[in-house]
């Protein structure tokens, strides 16, 4: 690094160099024009809206690929410069359906932003159109290839964040396309559902399957008893789609918008995340005391489900049986929770409100059907909540703040922090400590394992025996981690794995980012998770095993951790899964 | 037959040293000595001997004369002519490389006019057989490299030849080869780009399967000049008797110990592996390429870095087209000082054209830079067939230009090609002539960029749409008011905002067109006329008095639009005509008038 | 210690190559290539390859040496067949077929008659 001079716009700026264009007008408070562009993505030069003009250069330059140079002499905004980006954004739009009011993505698109500061007033090229089936196999993830711009951002989170690699561009010239391998409908890809494609996608080219109207349609159902159950990182979240700031916690507005909606009991995911903790726990101790298959690797975030099924069967012994916090909401709901109420598990309708795509395909398993039915009907993600809200017309600022129902609402902190990377791992500290060694472990902040490092490490000691642990969050992070287990399997003693970067906080199904933010922005990511650390701070019971519903529980129905009741309500077990386009490892050796 | 074939050298240099006059002389002396059925006399391109001429070369046997004055003429003719014994005082003992043709085939018509570096074995040697190679100082290049020069005297070597990337863009290959030698090993790779996709462009097809080992010695030599044991031949799956014969090729060479470990004793090692190309035009781009290498799909990538820097698997690579490397061994062999001394200011050497289109000759040629492209029409490749009029020469494939008359007497080099408007490309060179309609020629080319654009960058995919639905209405006849402004304003645009040169160059043809024959665009959009006869909608069809009645064309017209009784004079329904042109076809009175 | 140095090496490959194509023939009083590019294959040039190796195969064509080379760039006159006598400007005939190829053979390899009509 060293200071060098460059000229914006004959200005003059001293700058260090290594950086690109792009990073440095941004630092010098110039704002270039950008679409394909993202900061967490490799560089794809691809949409060419970010061009300067480099005076000794022929032709622009993207200047988001660029670097700058000493002397170099750069201009941002010249008539033609402008011309050019206009021309470019205007040749998107006449590729595109312009059927802005009726869009999902209508005031939360990228293009519609871009083409309205770029001036397009006019338009002068207009043509031929691309015509694609929308693919709706998946009950998750939706693709719609006529709104795809070709930005490239969900090939790259696919295959360089998530390492997926479900998705490509296809085919070539006006008839390129972005598909998963042998263009496969999306349920029978390897897509693992984790809707981190609509978090990137400048339009709406990938949506979640949006089950709003049916929702409505079933909270006006006289005949059902409508239950709701809400993500710990929901609340965290869901405040910016009503334009507040990242980090706002929303859990009394929620529970209140939950009632004015229709819902007749409203539970909290968080109390589900205390009884996974006891499981999850207890099945750790059990694997490490009786010689069990270690390290263990937590389970509660579908889309790592699928992945590890898809790309890990190998591991499929690591990981524990543990369902989600809320699919063991979902079997407590239509069991204990229906017999408390003395009604037939068949007439609750039991809706989940998750920070997540991945869990609408999770509802769906068959492994976790019970007696026959379903334990969660229908999963709405935060924005699909958020619009709900708005379009029921709830004063969701303004609102009186209420409290959730018991017997499956009450939680302590350490549920509370399942929604950010390490929180499942913090949390399930807390109580094995305890449960091994009978002492309460004073220090509960465990710093080694916050934040948004992409794998972390931390270590602590039972009874003088050292216990490894590592956390991984977005699915690319957590194949590094397993690769690293699969070499040296003795390393850890547990792991930690969340599908989506910075964890539930950073879901697939959570608010767009705002107007002047760019999705998954690791900011707004900290701002959530912080609003889940404080949530934690601020509660007298911080530990799942204090929780006193919980006990009441095990008192009532379950008996015990990993019990005969535990296992047919609260675990589950996996498959491997090889969809077209993966090599069975098999094969590959 | 004749029994000699005297051939000129009619280069520059030789001229102003008075070749011509000799020439004269020559004429003067062989038709005073009665022997003039028996001599032939050619005149050549520049030989690259430029130092010792004028130079004059008597077949069958080579003896190649220089320093040759008119003073000489008489006992040139006297001595070897008529009493067959060659003169030792004039003949010049130089081995180069290069124009072997001339002493081992002859043909001279058509090789004279050309001077051949790369192509110097093909058609002269069995590419199949090593030892034809060898016996034609096939390898030593390669020894002389390592016996006797640094790494860094043979970067300086290939830069001080002055040698340019014969892909297309013509980059400086000594100043590639310099940065990539720079860059800390010990892991780079060198590639050599064979996924050749112009339409109509077979340069390096026919240099791989006339001579592949001078690209393997060639890549060898490179390997050895940026410290790299690792060569790729990336080509076209498309070619395999290409394939086939590089194969041979490799295999020969590892046998003999050109290639593997060791290379010929010295503590060099190399090999080379062959990759195939799945036929993508973009693929020819070398981040695309190196993308296709690596196993994924063909995309090019905004540069920097540059393959120098971070190539194949991110390391260090030297990418350089067939053409490139089969120059390497010569000006290692005869010295870059010699190759620098042909060819223009900037642009050393020759360039190999694949001549198509409408010319007698169509074939591969290879001449020295600085030739006219009125010299390889006209000279080289014979001229324009059947007596038609030359209307526009295409030069570098689908990204290039279209050149008028006006610009024939262009001196081929990068710069002064891309000074007219055109590029020099990798050497397709198509010559249109007056039955062409370039507002279709545009579309043609338009429609293959289109189709074969990677589909990443906006200007490109959609720019080049957005101009191909212009053009297709144009020669439809709904063109536009303001189209061609607009296929101007979108031109520019992508030209100077695409990601790669693909997209970069895609509207040359439409450009240069429009520039050269803007009339012709004017005529399709206001007065619906296709002045060639090629756009089928803008044409109409009338019957004229001449006809006799026959009805062949009222049997062949598929939309019943031609109407009368036999013997009598028929009529064509304008409003029933679909402009297929049957009719005209099948007139055999030529009653049919197509306008 | 063996210092053969890659220059002194290749001269003496070359030499051996220099052998090895003399005892094949190389030496033989008329010499014959026949293009045999991708090009000049798909204009009928393993035919006209035929039918020169049957004739040598067959005993009918003796003393001379065949062989095959690469595209020369006459693509309009392929396939071509070169016949090469030493001391004699090389014949170069273009378009040559099958029938083409057995009078090549019949009156300019055995009877020594230059086909002027066929010469490029």
């Amino acid at each position: 690094m060293s200071q060098i001079t460059i000229f914006i716009n004959d200005k003059e700026y001293k700058v260090e160099s290594g950086q690109t264009i792009m990073q440095t007008a941004d630092h010098l408070g110039y704002h270039i024009p950008r679409l394909c562009y993202h900061p967490k993505l490799s560089i794809e030069g691809a949409c060419r809206v970010c061009i300067v003009e480099v005076e000794g250069v022929r032709n622009f330059v993207a200047s988001c690929a660029y670097p700058v140079r000493d002397g170099m002499k750069i201009r941002t905004n010249t008539k033609e410069l402008r011309q050019t980006r206009r021309d470019i954004v205007e040749l998107i739009l006449d590729n595109h359906p312009e059927d802005c009011h009726t869009c999902e993505r209508n005031y939360n698109c990228e293009l519609q932003r871009l083409a309205y500061s770029m001036g397009i007033r006019r338009r002068h090229f207009t043509g031929e159109k691309k015509h694609y089936d929308k693919d709706l196999s998946s009950e998750a993830v939706i693709r719609d290839p006529n709104k795809c711009i070709l930005c490239g951002r969900c090939v790259r989170m696919c295959s360089e964040i998530q390492k997926v690699h479900n998705l490509t561009q296809a085919h070539r010239g006006f008839k390129t396309v972005v598909m998963p391998a042998y263009n496969m409908p999306f349920k029978e890809s390897v897509c693992t559902a984790c809707g981190q494609c609509i978090n990137v996608c400048p339009t709406a080219a990938f949506l979640e399957r949006d089950y709003t109207q049916e929702l409505f349609e079933a909270l006006n159902d006289k005949s059902k008893i409508k239950v709701a159950q809400f993500a710990p990182s929901v609340r965290a979240a869901i405040g910016e789609a009503f334009n507040l700031e990242p980090g706002r916690n929303m859990e009394g507005e929620l529970v209140a918008a939950f009632r004015k909606l229709g819902f007749d009991y409203v539970f909290d995911t968080q109390f589900a995340a205390d009884l996974t903790i006891m499981e999850e726990a207890s099945e750790f101790l059990e694997r490490l005391q009786s010689g069990g298959k270690l390290p263990m690797i937590t389970s509660c975030s579908s889309a790592w489900m699928k992945c590890m099924e898809q790309f890990y069967p190998d591991l499929i012994e690591n990981v524990s049986t543990c369902r989600s916090p809320m699919s063991m909401a979902g079997s407590l709901i239509k069991s204990y929770f229906a017999d408390k109420i003395g009604v037939d598990p068949d007439t609750i309708y039991s809706v989940a409100t998750m920070c997540c795509t991945a869990k609408k395909y999770e509802a769906a398993r068959p492994e976790l059907v019970v007696d026959g039915r379903r334990g969660v009907d229908m999963v709405v993600t935060t924005r699909e909540m958020a619009w709900m809200i708005k379009s029921a017309g709830i004063d969701f600022l303004n609102i009186e703040k209420e409290k959730p129902d018991s017997p499956l609402g009450m939680s302590s902190g350490a549920g509370a922090i399942f929604g950010t990377t390490g929180g499942v791992m913090e949390a399930a500290i807390r109580t094995a400590y305890e449960l091994y060694t009978g002492e309460t472990l004073v220090d509960i902040e465990v710093e080694a394992i916050r934040g948004l490092k992409g794998v972390k490490e931390g270590k602590l000691t039972m009874d003088g025996a050292e216990i490894r642990v590592a956390v991984a969050h977005g699915l690319g992070n957590a194949c590094q981690l397993l690769d690293i287990v699969r070499k040296e399997p003795q390393r850890y003693h547990f792991i930690e794995i969340m599908g989506c970067p910075g964890g539930c906080v950073g879901g697939g199904g959570q608010p767009y980012a705002s107007v002047n933010a760019i999705p998954l922005d690791e900011n707004a990511l900290q701002k959530r998770a912080q609003a889940l650390y404080d949530l934690d701070r601020h509660k007298t019971i911080r530990r799942s095993h204090d929780n006193p519903d919980v006990q009441k529980l095990y008192r009532e129905f379950l008996q015990r951790p990993l019990s005969p009741v535990s296992h047919k309500y609260l675990h589950t077990h996996y498959h491997a899964k090889t969809p077209r386009g993966i090599i069975p490892r098999v094969e590959l050796k | 037959m004749e029994k000699y074939v005297i051939t000129l050298c009619d280069g520059t240099t030789c001229i102003q040293k008075k070749s011509r006059e000799i020439r004269t002389a020559l004429e003067a002396e062989i038709q005073k000595a009665g022997i003039a059925d028996r001599v032939a006399i050619h005149l050549s391109g520049c030989l690259g001997m430029c130092a010792k001429g004028p130079i004059v070369i008597v077949n069958p046997g080579y003896s190649m004369y220089g320093n040759v004055t008119i003073n000489d003429v008489p006992e040139i003719v006297q001595e070897h002519l008529i009493k067959g014994r060659p003169i030792a005082r004039l003949t010049i003992d130089e081995d180069h490389l290069y124009n072997r043709f001339f002493r081992v085939f002859g043909d001279a018509d058509f090789f004279g006019k050309q001077m051949r570096i790369t192509l110097r074995n093909c058609g002269i040697i069995d590419p199949e057989n090593i030892d034809d190679y060898l016996a034609l100082r096939g390898y030593e290049a390669l020894a002389k490299v390592l016996t006797d020069m640094t790494p860094q005297k043979v970067v300086e070597t290939v830069k001080k030849s002055g040698l340019r990337g014969r892909g297309g863009a013509g980059f400086p290959t000594g100043v590639k080869w310099e940065l990539t030698a720079k860059e800390p090993g010990p892991e780079k790779y060198v590639i050599c780009n064979a996924d050749e996709g112009d339409p109509g462009a077979f340069m390096d097809r026919s240099a791989i399967e006339g001579d592949p080992h001078t690209v393997i010695e060639g890549m060898i030599i490179g390997g050895f000049a940026i410290g790299s044991n690792k060569g790729i031949i990336y080509i076209r799956a498309e070619y395999p008797l290409a394939i086939k014969r590089l194969e041979k090729a490799l295999a020969d060479a590892r046998k003999n110990g050109m290639l593997g470990d060791k290379i010929l004793g010295s503590d060099f090692s190399f090999d080379i592996e062959i990759r195939l190309g799945a036929g993508a035009f973009v693929c020819g781009e070398e981040t695309a390429l190196i993308h296709s290498i690596e196993g994924a799909r063909g995309m090019p990538r905004p540069r920097p870095p540059f393959p120098a820097q971070s190539g194949l698997f991110n390391k260090p690579t030297l990418i350089n087209n067939v053409e490139t490397w089969a120059n390497i061994p010569v000006i290692i062999l005869d010295g870059a000082d010699w190759f620098s001394s042909i060819g223009t200011a900037t642009s050393k050497g020759t360039k190999v054209f694949a001549l198509a289109g409408k010319i007698k000759n169509t074939g591969l040629v290879e001449v020295p830079m600085g030739t006219t492209l009125r010299e390889i029409v006209f000279n080289v490749g014979g001229g324009i067939p059947n007596g038609k009029k030359f209307k526009a020469v295409q030069t570098g494939g689908p990204s290039g230009g279209c050149l008028p008359e006006k610009y024939l007497e262009t001196q081929i080099d990068y710069e002064s090609l891309a000074a007219a408007g055109s590029i020099m490309g990798s050497g397709g060179m198509i010559v249109i002539d007056e039955d062409s309609c370039m507002v279709n020629m545009a579309r043609f080319f338009l429609e293959f960029t289109q189709d074969e654009s990677c589909g990443r960058c906006t200007p490109c995919r959609e720019g080049t749409k957005r101009m191909l639905e212009i053009l297709t209405r144009i020669s439809e006849g709904q063109g536009q008011p303001g189209d061609i402004e607009k296929l101007e304003r979108l031109g520019n645009m992508i030209k100077k905002s695409s990601l790669c040169g693909l997209g970069q160059s895609a509207p040359n043809p439409v450009l240069s067109t429009i520039k050269n024959f803007r009339e012709e665009y004017e005529e399709h959009i206001h007065q619906h006329k296709c002045r060639a006869g090629v756009c089928t909608s803008l044409l109409t069809f009338e019957i004229l008095d001449s006809c006799v009645g026959c009805g062949a064309c009222k049997k062949v017209c598929p939309s019943e639009a031609i109407s009368g009784k036999r013997k009598e004079k028929h009529a064509i329904d304008p409003q029933k005509c679909i402009h297929c042109g049957q009719c005209f076809m099948a007139c055999k009175f030529g009653a049919i008038r197509k306008g | 210690m063996n210092m053969v140095t890659p220059l002194e090496l290749i001269r003496k490959k070359r030499a051996q190559a220099v052998g090895r194509i003399i005892s094949s023939g190389y030496l033989s009083t008329k010499r014959v290539y026949v293009g045999m590019a991708t090009c000049e294959i798909a204009a009928g040039s393993k035919d006209v390859m035929e039918v020169f190796r049957e004739a040598i195969a067959g005993g009918t064509l003796r003393d001379v040496y065949l062989s095959q080379k690469g595209c020369a760039g006459r693509c309009n006159l392929e396939p071509t067949v070169e016949v090469i006598e030493e001391g004699k400007i090389p014949v170069k005939y273009g378009r040559v077929t099958r029938e083409r190829a057995r009078e090549i053979i019949d009156r300019h390899l055995k009877k020594g008659e230059i086909i002027q009509e066929w010469v490029i």
